[in-house]
């Protein structure tokens, strides 16, 4: 049957953003809105076929999916239905914006697809241009309320993201000249011999990827661009921008025969241990929350990158902190907004008493707290888990030490602004309740609880998903 | 016709010269000149070896180098200096024009080391072989020592001149479609970059604001 067929799914999961991208340019905002909501839910439907269906291989000599691209299709179709879907109510409170709805949703459209190419494809190169074009059509999202930080945090993404990306092509040009080829799935099922330029390949790619993943000295664009965008952008940036990049970077590394030397794991091992410390360490001192939680994303992505430069145990963790991460991340941005649109500030120490001012809202915003910093029992709290469990196996005690720390030490951060926010009471006296829509609260309880049952239960699909796409990349589990 | 590696020679030389140049000045519509032709020298060792190679490939990519990064992206930078005046010359720069030069020459030295130690063994000897990482290095230089926007555009450009110039040398025969979007892409983010430039000096950018948003 045609409706069997991954090549049918693969093709709707990019034709649905691309014509959402392009319909919703119509002059009528609610049209616009709708148009965008209905292909965002296309999309996804697309995304959970892909990760249902059992077919897998190459379509055409560029694109080619496996269950590591299913599963991180998956992933971002979920969350861009969900900022789709969040974004009414945050567009009707920004004041004279920069962007349309049409424009707003246009872009939201094509930065959905511009993730979604970059998991179709088999050949590196338009990989690289699939993670350049996300730069391209989110720059002007961050710019959504025309503030002078918020245009100055996305000059800083353009350029930084940009200059870092180069050296990702760069790699990718010496890579071609050793192999004669781009292609992902030739290039891992018959890795080159290991050389010099081998090895400078897969350095140049992280630290190119490395740039957009957010990895530490490359990291600065994130804390700003997280911060400023709007709620539903940062949910997106957050949750699968960041993995988008790591998944890229972890193609090429894919490509490096077995067993990896140690040198290139141990350099993999550090970006992702000095990030997740110097990301946990820096949260501490923030004072906008949107810009602790971009620092906590920066820590998840350090624990990630950790996990893959581990391999087995340690990746299947790396993959399942991601997922739950995204579900996570994304509920405590979209928290994050209502905050911000109902009490009019990002600044911590100006809010207070939300679990009485915003009940729903707060209810939500302390478990994806909990979540995003490896509390138990959500699926985040596994996957570091089994990251540290991986390292020990390894017997990287080092790793584990300074692993451990980095995660105390954000969990405590995290949690105590948060609970500041939330418990503390407000000093001017006791607050009246603000009003919260049925959109605000569902969708941050529904992202958080798909973060909770990927710890609790072994979800259908997903859960399966996950193992097997851990089976993927050098040291995976078979 | 002289031997293709005195060529290859030449024209590098004439690009590092040019990146050391965009290094030491401070005026920003020349700036938009050098890069101008730093691009067009680009496209004429693209347009060269399209002639000895016979690859009609080269010669499309060499076209399309001289009409997106030698006449439009320059373009749109000029209108943009001539919309916004004050942009004519970098703030401050001119007291530092000496270092930076200085820290150009350095940054050079160094990437030639980098490049002889690590990438050079692995690839074929080509004259000049060193100059696109050298150039890698001085546009990261550019974006990281500038703070004018359009001049951090350049250093992006020159970045990208360098993976072309990288591609021309060592990689030939990299997949034509992949040059093509790869180029229109870089036009994506230098509009991109442009809108954002505009904008900035619409909103304005406050110091203290920044300094309370923006840090840690």
């Amino acid at each position: 049957m045609i409706l069997d067929s991954p090549a049918l799914w693969l093709y709707l999961v990019l034709l649905a953003p691309a014509s959402g991208a392009i319909l919703s340019q119509v002059p009528y905002p609610r049209v616009s809105e709708r148009v965008a909501r209905v292909t965002s839910l296309l999309s996804l439907a697309a995304g959970v076929a892909l990760l249902v269906l059992p077919g897998r291989g190459t379509f055409g000599p560029y694109f080619g999916v496996d269950r590591l691209s299913d599963l991180f299709l998956f992933l971002v179709t979920a969350v861009y239905v969900s900022s789709t879907w969040f974004s009414r109510g945050y567009l009707a409170h920004v004041h004279r914006p920069f962007l349309t709805p049409e424009r707003y949703y246009g872009l939201l459209g094509a930065f959905a697809l511009a993730m979604l190419f970059t998991l179709s494809v088999s050949d590196l190169g338009l990989m690289w241009i699939g993670v350049e074009g996300t730069t391209v059509a989110s720059a002007l999202l961050i710019v959504l309320e025309r503030k002078p930080t918020s245009v100055e945090a996305a000059w800083r993404y353009t350029i930084i993201a940009s200059a870092g990306l180069t050296l990702s092509l760069f790699a990718l040009l010496l890579l071609y000249r050793e192999t004669g080829t781009l292609d992902a799935f030739t290039l891992a099922a018959d890795p080159p011999p290991l050389t010099g330029s081998l090895v400078l390949v897969v350095g140049l790619a992280l630290v190119g990827y490395g740039t957009k993943l957010g990895l530490f000295p490359m990291h600065t664009w994130l804390p700003d661009a997280h911060s400023e965008a709007p709620s539903p952008v940062s949910a997106l940036f957050s949750g699968v921008l960041l993995p988008t990049a790591l998944y890229a970077f972890l193609r090429v590394y894919d490509i490096v025969p077995q067993p990896v030397p140690p040198a290139l794991q141990d350099l993999v091992i550090a970006f992702g241990l000095v990030t997740a410390l110097v990301a946990a360490f820096l949260l501490q001192q923030q004072r906008s929350f949107k810009r602790m939680l971009a620092y906590s994303s920066m820590e998840n992505m350090g624990v990630a990158t950790v996990g893959v430069g581990l391999g087995g145990l340690a990746f299947y963790g790396a993959l399942l902190l991601l997922v739950a991460h995204a579900f996570a991340k994304s509920s405590a941005f979209y928290s994050a907004g209502t905050v911000l649109r109902r009490v009019g500030t990002t600044q911590m120490n100006k809010v207070r008493d939300l679990r009485n001012r915003l009940p729903g809202t707060s209810g939500a915003w302390v478990l994806s707290g909990l979540a995003v910093t490896g509390t138990p029992p959500f699926g985040t709290f596994f996957g570091e888990l089994f990251i540290l469990t991986g390292a020990v196996a390894e017997g990287q005690f080092t790793v584990v030490g300074l692993l451990l720390l980095a995660l105390v030490v954000a969990f405590l951060g995290v949690n105590a602004q948060l609970g500041r926010m939330i418990f503390l009471e407000d000093p001017q006296g006791p607050s009246q309740r603000l009003p919260e829509g049925l959109g605000e609260t569902f969708l941050p309880w529904g992202n958080v609880l798909v973060a909770l049952l990927l710890g609790l239960v072994s979800l259908p699909y997903l859960s399966d998903a996950i193992r097997m796409a851990a089976g993927m990349v050098p040291g995976g589990i078979p | 016709m002289p031997p293709t590696s005195d060529v290859e020679a030449l024209v590098g030389l004439g690009i590092l010269l040019t990146a050391l140049y965009l290094q030491s000045e401070s005026f920003v519509g020349p700036l938009v000149d050098a890069i101008a032709f730093q691009s067009l020298l680009v496209s004429v060792l693209l347009g060269y070896l399209a002639w000895v190679d016979d690859d009609p490939s080269l010669a499309l990519l060499a076209g399309l180098a001289v009409a997106i990064r030698v006449l439009l992206i320059p373009y749109v930078l000029r209108l943009q200096i001539r919309a916004f005046r004050w942009r004519f010359r970098e703030l401050g720069a001119s007291q530092r024009v000496a270092s930076h030069a200085l820290a150009a020459v350095a940054v050079a030295i160094v990437a030639w080391f980098i490049f002889q130690q690590t990438l050079g063994p692995s690839l074929p000897p080509v004259p000049g072989g060193a100059f696109p990482f050298v150039l890698l290095l001085q546009g990261l230089l550019t974006l990281s020592t500038r703070t004018n926007t359009l001049v951090q555009v350049m250093g992006y450009l020159e970045e990208e001149n360098a993976v072309v110039y990288a591609g021309a040398l060592f990689a030939g025969g990299f997949p034509l479609f992949l040059e093509v979007v790869i180029f229109l892409d870089v036009l994506g983010v230098v509009l991109v970059a442009v809108i954002l430039s505009i904008q900035r000096s619409v909103v304005g950018a406050p110091e203290e604001e920044y300094l309370e948003e923006l840090t840690g």
